[in-house]
């Protein structure tokens, strides 16, 4: 069970990934008729997500693409490659605090 | 895209010959469980609700006993490729409601460098859509079998 914000937003990324692969993965020769289906966890998702997080998710997407980056062991931001201090991956790790790129503004998620 | 570049992504911590799963939802716990067991990713959780949640859109179960769950996530690092069989046969509730023999779970994160996910999916179907790729891989006994399979197919 996904309980903290940043993991919903993960979470919401995920899906966000998913849906935009659909005609690929149609075209691959997969069944993915229940876009309804994602559509519906989507909203379910935002619903625990508070407003102003989900206005930076969706403003970072519309300039990145992606939003939210992941953070490699040795602390590099994937979405730029610059590495973030020791005392910033402490934080992070946690899961529990939205911390951003020093780099390149988007939200980091640890490995 | 040719099998031979497929191998770098397989890795023997990812590769189970005789799975304990009979049905989608243990398949997906026990090969997700494995690659955070392994230190492949760091939470369940998030995957298995992205796999999950790729089950609603149709079933990864493709028929021929095959199923090919995937899915990218911000939780990946790189693309990673587990491969499982299972002798029994699990119930996948796959197209063609036949019980899955085969299963690759393809983790892609949420880019990647030269965009590979789409082409690695694709080439694992291809080779799957091939009666004899699929004799071969339900009677290999090793990962180095595996892998001398893929350099070839
Ligand atoms: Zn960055």
């Amino acid at each position: 069970m996904i309980k903290k914000e940043l993991e919903l937003l993960v979470a919401l990324q995920d899906l966000d990934m998913m849906i935009s692969d659909i005609s690929e993965v149609k075209r691959l020769g997969f069944e993915a008729e229940g876009e309804d289906n994602l559509l519906k966890a989507r909203e379910e998702l935002i619903s625990k997500i508070s407003k102003s997080l989900l206005y930076s998710y969706e403003k970072l997407k519309k300039h990145y693409k992606r939003a939210i980056v992941p953070v490699k062991e040795d602390n590099t931001c994937l979405g730029c490659f610059i590495k973030l201090p020791t005392s910033l991956s402490t934080k992070g790790r946690a899961d529990s605090e939205v911390i951003y790129c020093e780099g390149c503004g988007r939200i980091l998620y640890w490995l | 895209m040719k099998a031979q570049e497929l191998l770098k992504y397989f890795n023997e911590d990812l590769f189970i010959l005789d799975v304990k799963a009979k049905n989608k939802d243990e398949l997906l716990a026990e090969l997700v469980d494995r690659f955070v067991e392994k230190s492949y990713i760091k939470k369940s959780d998030i995957v298995l609700e992205m796999l999950t949640q790729r089950e609603k859109l149709g079933s990864t179960g493709i028929g021929k006993g095959i199923a090919i769950p995937h899915g990218r996530t911000t939780s990946a690092s790189e693309v990673m490729i587990a491969f499982a069989r299972s002798k029994d046969g699990i119930d996948y509730e796959a197209i063609d409601s036949k019980p899955v023999h085969l299963v690759f779970m393809i983790i892609a994160p949420p880019q990647d460098e030269n965009n590979m996910y789409l082409p690695i999916l694709g080439k694992i179907v291809e080779i799957l859509n091939k009666s004899k790729n699929r004799k071969t891989l339900l009677s290999i006994e090793s990962f180095v079998e595996f892998i001398d399979f893929l350099a070839e197919a």
